[in-house]
């Protein structure tokens, strides 16, 4: 196996008797797609929100290169490269979408901050509407104002919470084929989706967690085959 | 959507309205300059005060027009520089200039030391905590009557002239502007407004929130201790309930929300129109004046949550994000 961008190590997360996470632990490639799929509940978005720091795990460690994540705060694990994307999309409403793009500007001049904004909204076709409000979009342009966001700072790891969630075949389609894209500047990307074609088409190596563990991995072809992964998603 | 309304109606561009906002700002500072030369002493005393909402209103917004976190107490930055002002010039012998300063900067070390404890957490929390300081404030200073003379209040050396009071409260007013036009076109600025639009994801772009929040809170609190500090001066005597009124913190967030939040004309044209509009109600409705004011509040809110700029935004005579 390649050289792993991101290590997790038995995370516990526990939110009152219930263990979100019990004991995960994975790692994840540098230059892969990952998927990360499980059913309802198996702690997928929750693992997304320990590794950005949102939430601080109860044991365990994150470690990215060769940094510990755990118990650093939000804007911190940002600086250090780790973009997200989240389930229900979180454009800022009432600015414009430039300043969206802006706003997720940290450093370099604001002229060259402005060019790479508009860099990245030609890259997702919104260049039109970059004076518009981010609220007053469709919501896959948000989707996609969001993403181009993200990559704002050029962070090596993307999480990505349900990209395909309410997504129309057309923009999923351009969706995918920007995410195929990053892999092919060297970025290093989790994918949290429900969408089995989705998994199977786009990613590298598919993990599947269940009852907030790692139940197993491998190849997408393999997994797909598991009966294991057939009964954590219906039972048996 | 706007683009079909602003094909009908001409609508104010960037350069236009720069131009616009540049040459009414500077008629408008030319004749406030030259106004203590021909105008009478109450249009002054209108001024003076109209001055001191222009301070707190745009430096009410600094915190909680760009940040969306309400502060609901403000008034004890302005009540705690007034009563900095005046312990030092009664029973220290300062000079006017530094006591003034000397209000701003505890001030700024009081909401230094809230946001520490307060803004760590995202939410009402906050809000709460300053509806509290005001009060909290106004208590300490009625019980701790040895040093501040109590419910008796503090009684100054009388101003005769009106001219140094409306030069001062300027130059209060002027940098209150000053400082939010700094912050609105800053990186800074942009980062206060992510927070409000979304804090979670500020946050995940690498904006230090609570390092902004209270960097903000602090900005906003300098100029109020200092209008405080300068109110106290040119009214001459201060004491407890009137210094630390619930009503002082209400009007600068109403002036701020009515002009348009998290922009710099707003709060600026807020205070210009409502306090005229408040002047005129209470000098013709003495008794129903609150009950008309209130009643326009509740409008603004209903019709209006953006402010007059806002609004104009919407209907596309603007463009958006031009004015700011």
């Amino acid at each position: 196996m390649t050289e792993s961008l991101l290590t997790v190590t038995d995370l516990v997360k526990r939110f009152g008797g219930v263990s979100a996470l019990d004991g995960c632990s994975l790692k994840v490639a540098r230059g892969n797609i990952t998927g990360l799929i499980g059913p309802n509940g198996s702690g997928k978005t929750t693992l997304f929100n320990l590794i950005c720091g949102l939430d601080t795990p109860d044991a365990g460690q994150i470690v990215f290169r060769g940094e510990r994540l755990d118990r650093r705060p939000p804007h911190a694990i940002a600086r250090l490269g780790v973009g997200r994307t989240f389930q229900l999309i979180q454009v800022f409403p009432e600015l414009t979408a430039l300043d969206n793009m802006m706003a997720a500007a940290r450093d370099g001049s604001w002229g060259q901050s402005r060019a790479r904004a508009l860099e990245l909204l030609a890259f997702v076709n919104l260049t039109q509407l970059r004076g518009e409000r981010a609220g007053n979009l469709s919501f896959g342009q948000q989707k996609l104002l969001e993403f181009a966001r993200m990559l704002m700072s050029d962070p090596g790891l993307l999480l990505l919470d349900e990209p395909a969630a309410g997504v129309n075949r057309v923009l999923l389609e351009r969706l995918l084929d920007h995410i195929q894209a990053l892999r092919e500047q060297g970025k290093t990307i989790v994918i949290v989706e429900h969408d089995m074609n989705v998994v199977m088409n786009l990613c590298d190596w598919v993990c599947v967690m269940d009852q907030g563990r790692l139940l197993l991995e491998g190849p997408p072809e393999v997994v797909r085959e598991d009966p294991r992964v057939i009964e954590a998603y219906f039972g048996r | 959507m706007a683009q079909a309304s602003s094909d009908a109606v001409p609508r104010l561009e960037r350069r236009d309205a720069r131009a616009f906002m540049a040459a009414g700002g500077a008629f408008a500072t030319l004749f406030l300059l030259a106004l203590p030369t021909f105008g009478t002493a109450y249009t002054q005393n209108v001024l003076i005060q109209m001055f001191t909402f222009v301070a707190l209103a745009s430096s009410w917004n600094i915190i909680s027009g760009f940040t969306g976190y309400m502060s609901f107490g403000h008034v004890a930055f302005f009540g705690l520089g007034a009563y900095t002002y005046a312990l030092l010039v009664t029973r220290a012998a300062v000079a006017w200039p530094l006591a003034v300063l000397a209000g701003g900067v505890l001030a700024t070390a009081l909401a230094a030391a809230i946001g520490l404890t307060c803004l760590r957490l995202r939410g009402h929390y906050f809000a709460i905590a300053t509806l509290g300081l005001g009060e909290a404030l106004r208590i300490a200073v009625l019980g701790w009557d040895d040093v501040t003379g109590g419910g008796n209040g503090i009684l100054l050396t009388p101003v005769k002239e009106l001219v140094s009071s409306y030069y001062g409260m300027a130059l209060v007013a002027a940098l209150a502007i000053g400082l939010s036009w700094a912050v609105a076109r800053s990186r800074f600025g942009l980062s206060l407004l992510a927070i409000r639009e979304g804090e979670i994801a500020a946050g995940m772009l690498g904006i230090n929130t609570t390092a902004c929040k209270l960097w903000a809170f602090m900005l906003s609190a300098v100029v109020p201790g200092m209008a405080g500090a300068l109110h106290g001066r040119f009214i001459g005597f201060i004491e407890p309930a009137s210094i630390f009124a619930v009503l002082i913190t209400v009007q600068m967030a109403v002036f701020a929300l009515f002009g348009g939040r998290g922009t710099v004309s707003g709060p600026i044209l807020g205070t210009c129109l409502l306090f005229l509009f408040q002047e005129q109600v209470w000098a013709r409705f003495p008794y129903l004046h609150l009950f008309i004011f209130g009643l326009v509040l509740v409008l603004i809110v209903l019709l209006m949550p953006k402010g007059l700029l806002g609004l104009l935004e919407d209907r596309g005579w603007i463009a958006k994000g031009v004015v700011r």
